[in-house]
């Protein structure tokens, strides 16, 4: 038997005995608790202020990922060398990857040069919004636990993403940006009449315009709703794994048997959607900008 | 009287957590159907044409990862959708 074998029997062994260990001290049995609300997760508490411009755990996750993003790129851009160490390289390569896949793959040159730094920012902002959104941080103050008589906010994991509010915004940004670099380069006219795809003629242009003009608007609503659906579902989920089904069921064995699926599923968001939403993202602005200006539909 | 609406409007009560757990699985479960037929398709595509034309798969790569993540939001918005009727 080879030793990877081996370790699979183990942790499974372990796995089964942690089970029946837990269903035989615990019980089976099933105790629903109201008191647990699980969209508490997300919901958002005025810190300092209120109204339209309170101060909110997601405005912190806002300013720590501006502040991130800022912070690391000036950092290495300020320490560049010859021989670059292994965080250079790997920041040169996402340069890279930004500015040859994402915005030149789509793009001419003239446009890729104007329009690679707010590409790149869009890309970087996104995924640091992402990926500070897998890390528990006590901004839960719903909960309070105590510690040596402090009162410390539970730790949570939220993303600044998995409100829609945000990605709204970017996405609004993304969508007058691509309209007026659209109807700077073709004039209004020119802009309204390249929406109709060649090749169409006579009373057929009318709802084709139409479904065109719609078709504008729902990228707003696809760009935006594609990034917060994909991080809320993935924080809800971890939630339900990592142990909110076995509280709101009450079932302690529960918990056991479903946490090996919740550590699964956050390495698969931190590993795999993270990374991806932000590229998508990005490369979806680029196609827009690069569409909007193109001469041939 | 009186017993007989209360049990109306605790039957009416049922139905409605009832309507909004089948709101939540068929969004997420309908949602999965649609979103793992697409995944699986797009990723055969891929095997397909890497193995016919293996010098252009760094290229494939990039496509591969946007349509898998153009598809795999297909099924967050059912989910999202059921989640909303559920607990909202």
């Amino acid at each position: 038997m080879s030793t990877g074998k081996r370790i699979a029997l183990i942790v499974g062994g372990i796995y089964l005995f942690l089970i029946v260990l837990a269903v035989g001290a615990f019980g089976w049995s099933r105790l629903d608790n109201d008191e647990f609300k699980p969209q508490n997760e997300f919901k958002l508490d005025d810190w300092i202020g209120s109204g339209p411009f309170a101060f909110n755990k997601a405005v912190m996750y806002l300013l720590i990922a501006s502040a991130l993003t800022i912070g690391t790129m000036l950092f290495v851009s300020k320490r560049m060398r010859a021989r670059p160490n292994r965080v250079q390289t790997a920041v040169e390569w996402i340069y890279t990857a930004m500015r040859d896949n994402i915005t030149r793959g789509n793009m001419d040159d003239a446009m890729a040069r104007k329009w690679f730094p707010f590409i790149a920012t869009l890309f970087l902002f996104i995924w640091f919004s992402n990926l500070i959104g897998y890390i528990p941080l006590p901004t839960n103050t719903h909960e309070k636990f105590d510690l040596f008589g402090a009162q410390i906010p539970s730790f949570a994991l939220y993303a600044a993403t998995a409100n829609l509010s945000i990605p709204l915004a970017l996405a609004l940004v993304v969508f007058i940006a691509y309209n007026v670099e659209g109807i700077r380069a073709k004039g209004f006219g020119g802009y309204l009449k390249s929406l109709i795809p060649a090749g169409i003629t006579g009373f057929a242009v009318v709802p084709i315009f139409a479904l065109e003009v719609l078709s504008n608007f729902m990228r707003l609503i696809s760009l935006s709703v594609r990034l917060f659906a994909n991080i809320l579902a993935g924080h809800l989920i971890i939630l339900f794994m990592a142990g909110g089904l076995a509280v709101l069921l009450g079932i302690e064995a529960l918990g056991v048997v479903i946490i090996p699926f919740g550590i699964a599923i956050f390495l698969f968001e931190v590993g795999l959607v993270a990374t991806l939403q932000a590229f998508i993202f990005a490369t979806l602005t680029a196609i827009y900008l690069g569409g909007a200006v193109a001469e041939h539909h | 009287m009186l017993t007989f609406l209360t049990a109306i409007f605790a039957a009416a009560e049922d139905g409605a957590d009832a309507g909004k757990a089948i709101a939540l699985g068929v969004g997420g479960g309908l949602g999965a159907v649609g979103a793992g037929v697409g995944i699986g398709i797009i990723f055969g595509k891929v095997i397909e044409s890497v193995t016919r034309q293996p010098e252009m798969r760094d290229e494939i790569t990039g496509i591969q990862w946007l349509g898998f993540a153009l598809t795999e939001a297909c099924f967050f918005y059912g989910l999202v959708a059921g989640l909303i009727a559920f607990f909202l």
